[in-house]
């Protein structure tokens, strides 16, 4: 498949890299500035104000004792700063060929990084809100490993999406020519894969640029046909009902205490309401990360964007899921929502607070909705109707789940249920077991239960189950390692 | 866990001199450890501190008494498409690692381990949890094992 992308010439990023990337520090930078020459600009307009000593700090004053000097160093710095910018932005340059995916980068530190593509995990475009405007967006491409990721930030939105198109369609290369040998209709890629026409007169383009920016943040995803055919339809006011019943708790308790302080304790206030910001910020944070939530299926894997301002849109390659975690926190019950979380073969789940979102891929959804979203990944998957559940003496580790707690197979995949009050259902497919392992300890013993622990890639999920009755976990265990010796490709 | 040792086959056993390994690494800190708090009682005069390290002393001699059963249960067993290694006696535990999972295969030497002649083997899949370490391996045996597993391995590769 040779396309645009892959042509195996060096390119650079987006123009206004460095300037998006330093943009945040030029602004603190601009900011201190103004607050610390406030009183100077009030000061030269409306006239010192008697009995006020318009500069107290130290800085200031320095600064308009030496502000030649002062000019002169700004001035360097921005000049170093630029410069430096432009010589890293120079430096850093990618290529895509049929085979590899290579990144450049440093000035002083050169480094050079080279992936494969079928080793590709998955696939983000990430527009934070500054670089959208800009119409730049950071692609993330995930491979197996860790620290495996190749960051390009930034590159122009068009050329993200159409890196991506490329990228994937490689990574998946060998699903696609099995598809079309079945005789199955094979779709034309979303995105588009071929470069937009440049003819026109500069002008033209100048406002055709102009157009194209507005209408890529206005529909930031280049998304159409995704958000058409999403599978979940995402209601604002249910992702708060959600976000406020999962925190609700804590929620109330900090509520609660504000209240009671500030009757006691009005002085208190300064302290509350940033603690208040800050706890009400993160649920707020939590739900507009999670707006403008969709998920289809596209030849290339699966497609999940979300975000209201900064916006993330991902693709995971079929068959790069290593674990798939239904979860339901207790308040969620009456409701019937459940939430969605995956274990996959990337770094990302190290980088912190990002990567945590990458791990959802269903914030929440009604019961149907998480079915279908699990038959994306595992598309012939149902339920089972049987679990091999704990023994009734192991009632006293599992007070009230005991019952419910145990485990089922199908072909391909292992299921294991956990929890009466928080509900938990972890599927694994058998061909992405990377071991299994058995464990009990004197006290299970004498309990005749055991505990079987099905190892995966690290991540969210943590595929475990205790409390089995010792001759079910080691069916289970012999079972599991067959089979995952079955479905191995 | 009887289930899995009644198969009818047997163990690999570990180097019996692993035993002295085991034991020259568990006295090393457990003997610094009484020596210190020995220090306490003597220093302040208050004579029930005693009792602190004579609580160290009792149970390093509980370990040490233990050492060679849980070297003894420590064992693997290489079959045809997959390893199993199991450890512990109080605390079993049992793993099963198809050879086709296998990233990649260390073989590290200790001071300690270096000056029996022996080493220990890492079996790293890509989920950390695994955790399949076999220790006091004669250093030869540690190395045909290892050529024997990348072999094995590259036989049975599996993508990620």
């Amino acid at each position: 498949m040779t396309t645009s992308v892959a042509d195996g010439e060096w390119h650079r990023l987006y123009p206004a890299t460095p300037f998006l990337r330093g943009g945040i520090v030029v602004i603190a930078i601009l900011g201190y500035l103004i607050v610390q020459f406030r009183d100077v600009f009030i000061g030269i307009f409306i006239g010192t104000v008697a009995g006020r000593e318009p500069h107290e700090d130290p800085m200031t004053r320095w600064l308009l004792e030496h502000s030649a000097l002062a000019l002169l160093i700004v001035f360097g710095l921005l000049v170093a700063i630029i410069g430096f910018g432009w010589l890293s932005w120079r430096m850093h340059t990618y290529r895509v060929t049929d085979e590899l995916i290579e990144e450049r980068e440093g000035v002083i530190w050169r480094r050079h990084r080279r992936g494969r593509l079928d080793r590709v995990q998955g696939v983000d475009i990430v527009r934070p809100l500054f670089p959208r405007i800009f119409g730049a967006a950071r692609l993330e491409i995930s491979m197996a490993g860790s620290d495996g990721s190749i960051r390009l930030s930034y590159v122009a939105s068009a050329r993200a999406d159409e890196l991506r198109a490329g990228i994937l369609a490689a990574a998946s290369l060998r699903r696609r020519t099995e598809a079309q040998e079945d005789g199955a209709e094979s779709h034309p890629l979303p995105g588009p894969l071929h470069p937009p026409e440049d003819s026109g007169t500069r002008t033209s383009r100048l406002q055709g640029a102009i157009v194209a920016r507005a209408n890529e943040f206005l529909t930031p995803e280049l998304r159409e046909p995704v958000a058409a055919s999403s599978l979940v339809t995402m209601h604002p006011g249910r992702l708060v009902g959600a976000t406020a019943l999962r925190f609700g708790t804590a929620m109330l308790l900090v509520l609660a205490g504000a209240v009671l302080a500030t009757i006691y304790r009005p002085e208190l206030l300064f302290v509350i309401i940033p603690i208040l910001i800050g706890v009400y910020g993160f649920a707020a944070r939590e739900v507009l990360r999670s707006l403008q939530y969709s998920i289809a299926s596209t030849p290339d894997g699966i497609r999940i964007g979300y975000g209201l301002l900064s916006t993330t849109n991902e693709t995971l390659p079929p068959g790069r899921v290593h674990a798939i975690e239904l979860s339901q926190p207790l308040f969620w019950r009456p409701f019937g929502w459940w939430r969605v979380r995956i274990n996959r073969a990337s770094a990302s789940v190290r980088d912190g607070g990002a990567a945590q979102a990458n791990t959802t891929i269903l914030p929440v959804g009604t019961i149907e909705e998480t079915l279908r979203v699990v038959g994306l990944i595992l598309p012939d998957w149902t339920e089972p109707a049987d679990f091999t559940v704990s023994p009734r003496r192991a009632r006293w580790v599992r007070w009230f789940s005991w019952r419910r707690n145990g485990f089922a197979f199908d072909d391909r995949t292992v299921v294991l249920r956990r929890g009466r009050f928080w509900r938990t259902l972890t599927l694994v497919p058998l061909a992405r077991v990377q071991s299994v392992g058995i464990e009990d300890g004197p006290l299970t013993r004498a309990m005749r239960l055991a505990r079987v622990d099905v190892h995966t890639v690290v991540g969210v999920v943590r595929a475990r189950v205790g409390a089995l009755d010792a001759q079910d976990a080691v069916g289970m265990w012999r079972d599991i390692e067959t089979r995952a010796l079955g479905a191995m490709t | 866990m009887t289930g899995i040792a009644a198969a009818g086959e047997t163990w690999q056993r570990v180097s019996p001199r692993y035993l002295w390994v085991d034991l020259i690494t568990v006295l090393i800190p457990g003997v610094v450890i009484t020596g210190g708090l020995v220090v306490a009682p003597i220093a302040s005069r208050i004579a029930w501190l005693w009792v602190l390290p004579a609580a160290s002393f009792v149970i390093l001699v509980l370990v040490l008494a233990f050492t060679p059963r849980r070297v003894r249960a420590i064992g693997y067993r290489l079959r045809e498409d997959d390893l199993i290694f199991r450890r512990g006696i109080m605390w079993h535990r049992v793993v099963a690692v198809p050879y086709g999972r296998m990233q990649l295969v260390d073989v590290n030497r200790g001071p300690i381990a270096r000056a029996f002649g022996l080493a220990e083997l890492k079996f790293v899949t890509a989920a950390v949890a695994t955790g399949v370490v076999i220790p006091g391996l004669p250093e030869a045996e540690a190395e045909s094992l290892r050529d024997r597993l990348v072999v094995l391995a590259e036989s049975r590769r599996a993508a990620l």
